[in-house]
């Protein structure tokens, strides 16, 4: 009894930590863990952390080779996202390692990867996994002799200043980024034939990755914008990735440092770093571009209920709701390109689904004049936001015997002549038995 | 020889004409009932063939519904001819029975299928 | 006085004769139908095979909703995602039949279940097909022929083995319809009442309602009805049997859905037209000579016939031009498969590979209708003695039933009632034969008088039919009296006893010299003869024919080893997987699943869709992830497979493999069948070619077969396996039964994330976990 009693007031006491985690119904992370090389990476990225914090999330700081470090416990994981600072682990320690890794970010959880130009295999196989691949020299860095940065000291131009950002408002925010980015680090290239992961800063077209410090015997592997320095991956359970070649990216030195770009004589006084990084973080910890789709009902126009199957030539009335988590709340989800297939092996039908700007979706359509199972299909895939893939099974029959027309003029003839031999018969009858 | 056939035929005609005149009377009307029906389901293979056969089965049904009628007609005058040898001991009311209740029949099968 | 006497002691024996054949009747009703009996006994009461299956969820579906909602039934939990408009595409006979008879029991409280009932249908309804096959009989040669050609049909294992309890399918009931549709058309011939030809109409609508092979009735009776105007036996009668059962008849089959508008326009139907044609064209004619004078007549055929060729030419010719320009309305494949046998396999592999559309072979014959095969010939004599138009309707119909067997070994069973009645006739006149010359023999022993003879000679019902009919075929073969005048044929008979006594012993004399021992040795050969063929219809119906294909048995040294694999992979599927999952197989075991498993199909026995069959076969031929686009592309979630090998069961997938190819190939040229043969060879060991060692079925089929042996030796092809590890990469193992002989894998849902390029440097498994929280099922290559 007074055990039950204990596990009680423990349950109960554990409910507000799961509604405070991350939920469907919450979608933001709360609890992150960062995994760092050493701690001075906490006080020499703390302007990145602060964003990070005054947002309301929950950071925890742990030597990438603690022993004690694990992302579940019990089947349970203790954090929602994961942040990979420590571009020169070896191994990690406790329990992690590159399959628990997948495996959390194929639970539904986000993940910031930044190596460095020390950037350990560990650390590539977790990027090769999510989809990006390092160059394999390991001493090579991103090299751009005509977009670096221009910098105090007489640089081997690693130091690169990027503006060629992707064009996504979601991803990088409404406001545009002024500044270009500063960067210095090793570059990665992408599969083209990958669908989920996206470029998000790429170099010019004039960088190539090779080692600094050696000349260069044959042609780089990498070249101009072929390389990317930031990609996003979004998986097909809207976990998000960020990758990055550059620690030093984060770092405060690059966030107060003014940036100019070579060959330019416009001279930033704040690079673009800070407002770039935080924007992409919060669309990575799906502060932004989360989508949710609810309360999908389908039936006969002028009906309420929702039928178990529909009759060719029927008029029906879809419905969906379509929210966007603001980081906060949901929000409605405006935009006029969402639409719904009538679906069986190939599209019957498709419709724009119009909207009442707030977050209702519906449109109208006649079932087509085929019979079979049908499904209301809609596949919502947009550059950053979560892909949306509903679909819903309503076999469609053709009609019953007695739906079609009752008496159709053209068979006139055809009925007068049935009857007019029913007379007859009739009148023969008579005549033949009552005629002698 | 076209004149001999011609005249042929005319001598066929006319002891056609004569012979079809000994009938009796039931029989006339029999193949008067018969007529009838083969000149409906004339009409309505014309008609057909002008509109088209959309509702198919209603053609089906008005055309069979006169052949049948015919038919089953001829099957009651081939029963109640007094000169047919092998029905001699089939009583007409029997046969008029037969052929009320098939017409019944035919009768039920096209309204069925008429519309 | 003495003729009162001998009139009352006449119709007493007739009575007598009367009962002795009701309760014969009776008996062989039993006798068909607890021969039957042998699965429910050796096994239980359970459906068998795979198309009764569905007719016993159509049966169910129909008792449960009425007959409207069955009527307008939309299926959609088969050939997804086209579905199956049921009501237009069955036959309602059987499924109407089951549940009219369920019906009426429930309202007679007497709570029998639906399956009960589908599964002693067929026994109930043979024996009303052995009833309807004493009637036919007896109509073309008399009682005792009648009783003869029940009893043969009861027992005959050909029928047995389509009819047994728990064979659940058309030809149950269909049998019953065709031999009574028989009856009622030469009781129509031999009386020439209308009420006859009515419910001869009525019957035809029957077998139409049950049976695709009602095309059957309605070419063999217009071919009789030709050869009786050829020969010169055309009489009103044939008119009054004819031309209302073709207008009612067409009219009926109109009315059943699945016929349709199929009854005037496919050419299977056409020869009934020509003949109605005809023979109002040979009815007038007669019309005409019997009004006209001989000479005036002879005119007539001269005009008519030179003016007539030309219109008849011209008819023809439209006739022709009409039926060759319907290129869908013409001959439909099956029956094209019919008149050559040879076309079926070179342009539709699905008719061809189903095995019961096979040519039979020798043996199957003599397994089939045993003793039967050589009374047949014996009987088809004896109906030309005398001919009649009963008689000759019966040899056409033997003869046409045999080429049609001999082309698909399913057919066996149209000739099956066809042989009885042969063989009935043929083993009663031969007892007949016998019986009458021993007692003739005896009386001559005995010494007693002519007359008495004559008594003797008219003691027996049958004799004197024969004897009344031998008389008859010395006046006019054409003047065949109605059954009423039988009596006061009779009566005459008896009137004029005195003189025709002597005219008929004296040809009794000359017809029956057989000497007593030779008449007494060969009663008895015929009856061992009769045992003999008892024995083996037994033998037959407990051994050979009584197996419900869904258990399998065997016999070690154990003791009986019983293989219920099926049942135990559809319960699994039942309790296991959601309502709505699609489950794939090869399209033998679709009426299976709908029925016992309860899940979607993608394609099931009914084939009416080559291309979706095609398209299953060709993803069973694809290397792993082509297959997984295609089962992915039709929403499938689940594939099943039999697999024999581990238990030597021979009928399973990789046997059926080259059909699947075959198939499948003919719609998808990429799949081609010499790239899965070495050397024109189909192997799986070794010397396999990479093609079929890659393929999606090799790989379903011995997926970890090598585990139970270590060697992985297959039973059924006798060697063993060419590629012997390996993993699945798109598909994961969920079920496999007992004997490993129905294996069920699930299609793995696409990978959350792709990866890169590099190369791993550890190996390790990167598959995801099939259980994840908020993936979704996306087609990366679409």
């Amino acid at each position: 009894m007074a055990k039950l009693l204990l596990y009680l007031t423990l349950a109960t006491s554990l409910i507000p930590l799961f509604s405070v985690a991350f939920s469907p119904e919450n979608p933001t992370d709360r609890r992150v863990l960062v995994l760092v090389d050493d701690f001075a990476i906490k006080s020499s990225h703390s302007l990145y952390f602060g964003s990070l914090t005054s947002r309301g999330f929950q950071l925890e700081f742990k030597l990438a080779d603690d022993p004690n470090i694990g992302l579940q416990r019990y089947g349970q994981y203790l954090y929602d996202a994961l942040v990979l600072f420590c571009p020169s682990v070896e191994r990690f320690g406790g329990s992690i390692d590159v399959a628990s890794i997948v495996d959390f970010v194929d639970s539904g959880h986000d993940l910031i990867v930044a190596a460095d130009s020390n950037a350990s295999d560990l650390i590539r196989e977790v990027a090769t996994e999510c989809g990006v691949d390092f160059d394999e020299d390991p001493a090579a860095m991103v090299i751009d002799h005509i977009n670096y940065a221009v910098s105090n000291f007489d640089g081997d131009h690693t130091l690169i200043a990027s503006d060629d950002f992707i064009k996504a408002d979601v991803i990088l925010g409404s406001k545009k980024i002024e500044a270009p980015v500063l960067f210095q680090g090793i570059g990665h290239s992408l599969n083209p034939a990958n669908s989920l992961v996206l470029k998000v800063l790429s170099a010019s077209s004039s960088a190539y990755s090779a080692n600094p410090k050696s000349k260069l015997s044959n042609p780089p592997s990498l070249t101009g914008s072929a390389i990317s320095l930031v990609s996003v991956v979004q998986a097909r359970n809207n976990a998000r990735i960020l990758i990055t070649g550059s620690l030093s990216m984060f770092s405060n030195r690059f966030f107060r440092s003014g940036v100019q770009k070579a060959g330019s004589s416009i001279k930033h006084e704040k690079s673009g770093n800070e407002q770039f990084l935080t924007e992409i973080s919060k669309w990575v910890f799906h502060e932004r571009g989360h989508l949710k789709a609810v309360n999908v009902r389908h039936h006969k126009v002028g009906e309420s209920d929702e039928p178990a199957i529909y009759r060719i030539n029927d008029d029906l009335e879809y419905s969906v709701e379509i929210y966007e988590w603001s980081g906060t709340s949901w929000e409605p989800y405006v935009s006029d390109d969402v639409q719904v297939q009538f679906y069986m092996m190939s599209p019957y039908v498709l419709k724009t689904l119009s909207t009442d700007q707030k977050g209702h979706y519906s449109a109208e359509f006649k079932v087509p004049d085929v019979y079979g199972v049908f499904q209301f299909k809609v596949e919502y895939q947009r550059l950053g936001y979560t892909s949306l893939s509903l679909s819903k099974q309503i076999p469609v029959r053709p009609y019953r015997h007695n739906e079609y027309e009752r008496f159709l003029p053209a068979a006139y003839p055809y009925y007068g002549s049935a009857f007019s031999m029913m007379a007859g018969f009739f009148i023969f009858t008579i005549v033949h038995l009552y005629s002698k | 020889m076209a004149r001999s056939t011609g005249k042929d035929a005319q001598a066929l005609f006319h002891s056609l004409r004569s012979a079809y005149a000994a009938t009796p009377t039931t029989l006339k009307i029999i193949d008067l009932y018969v007529g009838f029906a083969v000149f409906t389901a004339l009409i309505q293979v014309v008609y057909m063939a002008i509109v088209g056969s959309f509702p198919f089965n209603s053609f089906l049904s008005g055309v069979l519904s006169c052949v049948g009628t015919a038919v089953l007609a001829v099957c009651l005058r081939i029963q109640v001819n007094k000169d047919n040898k092998e029905f001699k001991d089939l009583p007409p009311e029997r046969a008029f029975a037969d052929f009320v209740l098939c017409n019944l029949v035919l009768h039920l099968v096209i309204m069925n299928f008429l519309g | 006085m003495a003729a009162a006497a001998k009139a009352g002691e006449a119709t007493l024996r007739h009575a007598f004769g009367n009962v002795l054949s009701f309760f014969i009747l009776l008996l062989i009703g039993v006798l068909a139908f607890s021969i039957r009996l042998f699965s429910v006994i050796k096994y239980e009461s359970v459906i068998h095979e795979f198309d009764p299956y569905f007719n016993y969820r159509v049966t169910q579906f129909l008792t449960k909703n009425g007959i409207y909602d069955f009527w307008n039934w939309f299926d959609d939990r088969t050939w997804y995602p086209l579905g199956r408009v049921i009501g237009g595409t069955v036959y309602p006979g059987l499924t109407l039949t089951a549940g009219t008879i369920w019906w009426l029991l429930n309202s007679l409280n007497i709570p029998l279940s639906v399956e009960t009932v589908c599964v002693f249908t067929a026994p109930i309804f043979s024996a009303f097909a052995s009833w309807a096959t004493y009637l036919l009989t007896k109509e073309v040669k008399g009682a005792g022929a009648g009783l003869t050609a029940a009893a043969l049909l009861a027992m005959v294992p050909s029928y047995i083995s389509r009819s047994v309890a728990g064979s659940y399918d058309n030809e149950a009931v269909a049998i019953f319809a065709l031999i009574i549709t028989f009856y009622l058309y030469i009781k129509t011939l031999n009386t020439g009442s209308l009420f006859y030809a009515t419910l001869n109409a009525i019957a035809y609508f029957y077998m139409v309602c049950s049976w695709g092979g009602y095309t059957f009735i309605i070419n063999l009776i217009p071919m009789h009805v030709l050869l009786c105007i050829v020969t010169g036996r055309y009489s009103s009668r044939l008119y009054i049997a004819y031309a209302p059962l073709v207008v009612l008849g067409t009219l009926l089959a109109a009315l059943v859905p699945v016929v349709g508008f199929n009854a005037v326009m496919t050419s299977e139907h056409f020869a009934s037209f020509l003949v109605f044609i005809i023979l109002h064209v040979v009815a007038l004619v007669y019309y005409i000579k019997g009004i006209l004078s001989p000479k005036m007549f002879k005119v007539a055929v001269t005009l008519v016939v030179s003016v007539g060729l030309v219109v008849c030419c011209a008819v023809i010719a439209i006739l022709v031009a009409l039926v060759a320009s319907s290129p869908t309305k013409g001959w439909s494949g099956r029956s094209l498969s019919l008149l050559d046998p040879t076309y079926a396999s070179k342009y539709i592999p699905i008719i061809a590979s189903v095995s019961e559309h096979q040519p039979p072979t020798w043996p199957s014959y003599f397994m089939d209708i045993n003793v039967l095969a050589f009374l047949v010939p014996a009987g088809i004599i004896a109906c030309f003695l005398p001919l009649s138009d009963a008689s000759s309707f019966v040899v056409l119909y033997i003869v046409t039933s045999v080429y049609f067997s001999g082309v698909m070994v399913r057919l066996m069973l149209v000739f099956a009632p066809a042989a009885c009645i042969m063989s009935g006739i043929a083993l009663s006149q031969a007892f007949d034969v016998f019986t009458r010359s021993i007692k003739f023999q005896l009386l001559r022993i005995l010494g007693f008088s002519e007359a008495d003879a004559g008594d003797g000679s008219s003691a027996n019902v049958v004799p004197e039919n024969d004897a009344v009919k031998v008389d008859k075929s010395e006046e006019t073969i054409k003047e065949r009296p109605s059954r009423k005048n039988k009596k006061k044929e009779k009566e005459q008979m008896e009137k004029a006893q005195a003189e025709k006594t002597s005219a008929k012993s004296k040809t009794e004399k000359r017809l029956l010299v057989l000497p007593m021992e030779l008449s007494v040795i060969g009663l008895l050969l015929l009856v061992f003869m009769g045992a003999f063929y008892v024995v083996h219809c037994v033998w037959a119906a407990a051994e050979a024919y009584s197996a419900p294909s869904i258990v399998l048995t065997s016999y070690t040294h154990e003791g009986l080893h019983v293989f219920d694999d099926f049942r135990e992979a559809y319960a699994w599927l039942r309790h296991n997987t959601e309502v709505d999952d699609k489950v794939a197989s090869w399209w033998d075991y679709g009426y299976q699943t709908t029925a016992m498993a309860n899940r979607t199909v993608i394609v099931d026995n009914n084939t009416w869709n080559n291309t979706h069959i095609a398209t299953v076969g060709t993803a069973m031929s694809s290397p792993e992830k082509a297959a997984w686009e295609i089962f992915n592309s039709l929403d499938v979630k689940y594939v099943l497979v039999v697999f024999g090998g581990l238990v030597g069961y021979p009928s399973d997938d990789i046997n059926k493999f080259l059909w699947m190819v075959r198939i499948g190939g003919g719609v998808f040229p990429h799949i081609k069948e010499p790239d899965y043969l070495r050397d024109g060879q189909y192997r799986i060991d070794s010397q396999a070619t990479p093609t079929m060692l890659n393929c999606l079925m090799y790989k379903l089929s011995y997926y970890r077969f090598v585990e139970t042996d270590g060697k992985g030796f297959d039973r059924v092809r006798r060697t063993e396996i060419g590629k012997k590890y390996f993993k699945l990469t798109h598909f994961e193992e969920v079920f496999t039964t007992h004997h490993w002989m129905v294996r069920i894998y699930k299609l793995k849902p696409s990978k959350n994330r792709i990866r890169g390029k590099m190369k791993k440097s550890k190996s390790r498994t990167s598959t995801p976990s099939s259980k994840r929280s908020g993936s979704r099922k996306k087609n990366p290559w679409q």
